[in-house]
């Protein structure tokens, strides 16, 4: 039931500095259910990439086990203490502390790999985002109306949380999400991103932006989806507007 | 391959200002060695940097202060964004009132932060970079010590730096938790260079960590 779509660039500034991207994002559909995580690694650290290429593949791979070990393939809500809140905060634990081992066989702290996290776990019959620090995440229903997960900054635009800062479980943020109705669309997104996806308010999708590439990626073939979504990401448009790395994972019920 | 979606229209919500205040000593022996001169063709790059790239342009947010005369503090215009910033013409004569210069610095960066959060629009940690070939002849221990508290309570983010073998360098490690930091030679043009770029950075850092600067290696003394 699900159609995703997914495409990191690197942004002008790490081109610039001949640094690579820093944005990962992973998938796993099984049967009718999504988990989907995009991390943003941090520039000013030395393996912010490797700590977002390894957050993304590991936790999506983590949630998919333990849903299937809990046998959580419908989930509904994430009130405290409900299961699916559990096992969230229980595969960021668990794959926290395998980067943490990482980290440490190299003879490196834990945030030298620091990321931000934004994810889903999502079926029919709703499911919730889990989010540590900046990006975006946007459920949007056939009838239009959005849920979010909003961005968390400190006081200044050039700080935030990370998966692996200290007080990760402070900052983890769960927000429940309304059935996946045919026709629902899901979006995860980094902070280079959102500048130009996120309508001036802040209250769901822009919807000139979105609209065109539903319609466009719900009739293509996914190959090019990505290819296309990456034009997008890649377009001068969008690189005058952020010089940031750029992510957009986008899940469609079909 | 080029596929492309048809029709996309893009927002722009890219509101994030980054603040600079500028606290430029202007007293008479800044007139030895065209030092004023040089500073003010600093200036000029910084400006020619910034308007070079779109995002800087927009998102730097530049003021100046300057110190010298007769105990004077100068405010050198308004906060400009930097697609707008023309740099004023220094001149170097009397006295160096360094500490009310970082007292007025501070209050600067408050009154900028709290029309940014009243506007609504997101801010980078203001740097406030300090610049002075010589010491305060003025008051300056106290407001020394507010800077430092500032930069502990991540208000702001302080650079502190001398110029030539006569800046007091243990007095200005005063102004900043980093200590101070020596300009190479005059090498006024990489200084405000390497600032320009690091306005521009879009790295993320920790909330209410310490501030990481970029190597300083094209312009700073790294031993004395």
């Amino acid at each position: 039931m699900w159609r995703v779509f997914s495409a990191s660039t690197t942004g002008k500034r790490n081109l610039d500095e001949g640094a690579g991207g820093q944005d990962a994002s992973h998938w796993i559909v099984t049967g009718d259910r999504i988990v989907a995580v995009v991390c943003d690694g941090a520039g000013s650290v030395r393996e912010g990439r490797a700590g977002s290429d390894f957050m993304t593949r590991a936790l999506a791979e983590e949630l998919e086990r333990s849903l299937q070990q809990h046998a959580l393939a419908a989930v509904i809500a994430v009130d405290p203490g409900s299961g699916l809140e559990s096992t969230i905060r229980g595969a960021v634990e668990t794959v926290r502390a395998r980067l943490a081992d990482l980290a440490d066989a190299r003879g490196l702290a834990l945030h030298e790999f620091s990321c931000t996290l934004v994810g889903c776990v999502a079926s029919p019959a709703g499911g919730c985002f889990f989010h540590i620090g900046d990006g975006f995440a946007i459920q949007q229903t056939p009838a239009g109306d959005s849920v979010l997960s909003q961005p968390e900054n400190g006081e200044y635009a050039d700080e935030t949380y990370f998966v692996t800062d200290e007080n990760w479980q402070t900052h983890l943020r769960l927000t429940t999400l309304p059935a996946c109705e045919r026709g629902a669309v899901i979006g995860l997104m980094s902070d280079g991103t959102a500048p130009f996806a996120v309508n001036r308010a802040r209250t769901g999708f822009f919807r000139p932006f979105i609209d065109p590439i539903a319609a466009f990626l719900r009739a293509d073939s996914a190959p090019n989806g990505n290819e296309a979504l990456r034009n997008l990401l890649e377009s001068p448009r969008a690189c005058e507007i952020s010089a940031d790395d750029k992510t957009l994972l986008l899940a469609f019920v079909c | 391959m080029n596929t492309v979606i048809p029709d996309v229209a893009l927002i722009d919500n890219s509101d994030e200002r980054a603040p600079l205040v500028l606290v430029l000593d202007c007293s008479g022996s800044m007139q030895e060695e065209s030092k004023i001169q040089l500073l003010n063709d600093g200036l000029k790059t910084l400006a020619a940097d910034l308007r070079a790239d779109p995002i800087a342009a927009r998102c730097g947010r530049v003021l100046v202060i300057s110190f010298g005369g007769d105990a004077n503090v100068e405010i050198m215009g308004e906060w400009t964004d930097a697609m707008d910033f023309t740099p004023p013409e220094l001149l170097a004569g009397g006295l160096t009132p360094l500490g009310a210069a970082m007292r007025c610095a501070l209050d600067e960066v408050e009154s900028q932060k709290s029309e940014m959060r009243a506007a609504g629009v997101s801010y980078k940690r203001p740097i406030v970079m300090l610049l002075s070939d010589g010491e305060p002849t003025d008051d300056w221990r106290q407001i020394a010590a507010d800077c430092k508290s500032a930069e502990t309570a991540h208000k702001v983010n302080i650079m502190a730096i001398g110029i030539g073998d006569k800046a007091n360098k243990e007095t200005l490690a005063q102004f900043s938790n980093k200590g101070a930091l020596s300009l190479n030679g005059l090498k006024f043009k990489e200084l405000f260079i390497w600032l320009s770029r690091s306005i521009r950075a879009v790295s993320r850092a920790p909330a209410g960590g310490k501030v990481q600067l970029n190597p300083v290696d094209s312009w700073a003394q790294l031993s004395t």
